[in-house]
């Protein structure tokens, strides 16, 4: 490695910080349940904070809305597993910035914004939410 | 003349073929298997029996190709190619055949008619249970009433066997209900339609079925049809049923045992003297991949827990017990390999448990599926490739694949696994200006657009995968038709039995036949 290099690594690694700050470094959305149900440590611990999570968008609600549910899987509807479409227990609302432009259900997308918890009723379509980002901008991963 | 015709015939043809000895491949560990195999087939004995127990292991949807791919998964994850595992019902004590799985009106079946041919000889039709397929109408409940068949778990009740029922889906789900309900259809799990006086929901004729005595004990998910509307269930849930009724409060009032969670499941008192009714969650349990043991019991842990409680209530007389997998299919559906093999590897330790605590001589247990889905393989893939990830070079002169994935025309990896439809599909809808819309899913109920409105247009190409995204465990492998869910399949799928008549499941079967196996066994000697 020649001197030239060597500084090229160094400002690399001096870059790196900025790189894996929580915004930038997106999570998977299934890190933000515990496993067998509940919120994680990492989600109780990044409330508040803006962070970016990796995952899909459900099929939305409604037309013109402001808000999508983001799934760790692709949101397959199942009728020979259920009589009626059922969200699964580990899911994220996404409160979105302008109106939602929606994305195919089953491209992988990265979302960024403020997490929060605890039991939030949207007036517009009356869905409870537990987790949520707001300030919400996304786009496909 | 002709029998001596035959004799000279094999003569000749014992004269004619080399010892086995003196071939240069004697020596071969494939060659010294093969014959241990057929050695072990010889060895075999047919039982005639009388079968005092019946044990019929249904994994939903577990095809030859998601069988293939459970046994690849165990196999790896034992540290292992795979290919060359040995499932606990792949052994050469268990006969084996094909079974066509069609519905009376459907090539490709769904599990609801499919287990009502296991549970009473005749097949039937689509999304209807236990109604004669001459006069049934999926969703008219007026063609239930003098059309329904008689179940195998009401005629050996009849002769004083305990029966039971564990799956992992709801226990009103198609393949459990198949064993006490008759209906019009499979949905209706908590209630029936207006005007549908004569015709019982499907989780209130559970209830009715322990209170006549003919199921003993009842374990799965579906706690939700059970509750009132309103109610709130022990898992923070809520009850669905319209009727206000409560049916655990029916049957623990009837003398029931009811568990809910592992631990009041571990409370359970399993001498047969009262019966079981243990609803874990509100609607279908955990994939095993997403299960906890403080939460939910496995699939073999209600499995020898059934066992056991039936060994008791049935005593001399013996039992009938249905286990079903039943997530095996949803996970299918999902297009998610990674829990479709899980739960594949989970009913799989069932089957040994059953197997382990149960004997031979006495008891028929049979291994099956109720269908096919809609998945498959690609090459050519080295040895060891993993099963849900990507497809490895196979490289000359080593066993073990190479370094390489192999890679498409399109200059792209691909899995070992994909499926042919469901949500993992590469195409995306467009919209007029050529881009990506999304405004719906890919849903079945685009298929019959009215005419005149416009079709909608997908296209796509396949995504970049690398190994750690394709073994990610929510990944979906990727499919080509797009529909919201994948679908069922109408190949044949396999029986796999030992015991008591195993022998009788040969060659390529109906369905239906299953049953008089079934029956034939407890009924043998008579």
């Amino acid at each position: 490695m020649n001197r030239r290099t060597l500084i090229a690594a160094a400002a690399a690694a001096l870059g790196a910080p900025t790189r894996l700050r929580a915004e930038d470094a997106p999570i998977k959305l299934r890190d933000l349940y515990a496993r067998g149900g509940g919120l994680s440590a990492l989600a109780l611990r990044l409330a508040g904070t803006r962070i970016a999570v990796e995952g899909f968008m459900a099929p939305p609600l409604r037309a013109e809305s402001d808000f999508f549910v983001m799934t760790k899987m692709p949101m397959a509807v199942c009728p020979f597993c259920e009589t009626a479409a059922e969200w699964p227990d580990d899911i994220l609302a996404a409160y979105t910035k302008r109106t939602v432009r929606v994305l195919p259900f089953n491209r992988k997308l990265v979302a960024r914004g403020v997490l929060e918890h605890g039991e939030y009723l949207d007036p517009a379509t009356s869905f409870v939410s537990l987790l949520r980002l707001v300030d919400t901008s996304y786009d496909l991963a | 003349m002709t029998p001596r015709l035959v004799v000279s015939a094999a003569a000749l043809l014992a004269a004619g073929t080399a010892q086995a000895q003196d071939l240069p491949q004697s020596g071969n560990q494939w060659f010294v298997d093969g014959q241990a195999a057929v050695q072990a087939i010889l060895d075999r004995t047919e039982n005639t029996n009388r079968a005092r127990n019946v044990i019929l292991m249904v994994a939903d949807g577990n095809g030859v190709g998601t069988n293939y791919a459970t046994r690849l998964w165990v196999g790896q994850q034992a540290g292992g190619y795979g290919d060359d595992h040995v499932l606990p019902y792949e052994t050469p004590e268990f006969h084996a055949a094909l079974v066509k799985t069609y519905n009376v009106n459907a090539q490709t079946p769904d599990s609801a008619p499919t287990a009502g041919a296991i549970n009473t000889g005749v097949k039937q039709i689509f999304n209807t249970i236990n109604l004669d397929p001459t006069n049934a109408v999926h969703e008219d409940c007026a063609t239930e009433a003098g059309n329904e068949l008689t179940t195998l778990a009401e005629m050996v009740s009849e002769d004083g066997k305990a029966v039971g029922i564990v799956s992992t889906a709801r226990i009103t789900h198609a393949t459990p209900a198949a064993v006490y309900a008759k209906t019009a259809s499979r949905d209706w799990e908590d209630a029936v339609p207006e005007g549908c006086d004569g015709s019982t929901d499907i989780a209130a004729q559970l209830i009715a079925q322990m209170q006549a005595g003919v199921i003993d004990l009842a374990m799965g998910g579906g706690r939700r049809h059970f509750m009132p509307e309103g109610t709130a269930t022990e898992e923070g849930g809520e009850g669905v049923r319209a009727d206000g009724t409560n049916l655990v409060e029916t049957a623990t009032g009837a003398g029931a045992q009811y568990a809910w969670n592992t631990e009041t499941f571990e409370g359970l008192a399993l001498d047969g003297s009262s019966p079981v009714l243990a609803l874990f969650n509100d609607s279908h349990m955990e994939y095993e991949y997403d299960r906890t043991d403080e939460d939910e019991p496995s699939l073999a842990d209600m499995t020898r827990a059934a066992i056991e409680y039936l060994e008791a209530a049935g005593g001399e007389n013996g039992y009938y017990l249905e286990v079903e997998a039943g997530r095996v299919d949803h996970a299918n559906h999902a297009g998610n390999l990674h829990r479709t093999v899980t739960d594949g590897a989970a009913f799989a330790e069932a089957v040994a448990v059953a197997d382990e605590l149960t004997d031979d001589a006495d008891t028929l247990l049979i291994v099956t599926a109720d269908h096919s889905h809609a998945l498959s393989f690609t090459g050519y893939c080295g040895r060891g490739s993993p099963v849900t990830g990507l497809c490895y070079e196979i490289v000359a002169g080593q066993i073990e694949h190479g370094p390489t994935p192999n890679t498409a025309a399109d200059g792209k990896t691909y899995t070992v696994v994909g499926f042919l439809n469901g949500a993992g599909s590469v195409l995306v809808r467009q919209t007029e200006e050529g881009t990506a819309d999304a405004s719906q899913p890919a849903a079945d109920s685009e298929v019959g657009a009215a005419e005149g409105e416009a079709q909608p247009v997908y296209f796509g190409s396949r995504p970049d995968l690398t190994a750690e995204e394709a073994t990610d465990p929510d990944y979906l492998q990727q499919a080509l038709i797009p529909l919201s869910s994948e679908t069922h399949a109408p190949e044949d799928v396999a029986v796999y039995a030992k015991g008591p008549w195993a022998h009788l499941l040969d060659g390529t079967i109906e369905q239906n036949v299953i049953f008089h196996v079934m029956h034939h066994a407890v009924t043998a000697g008579e």
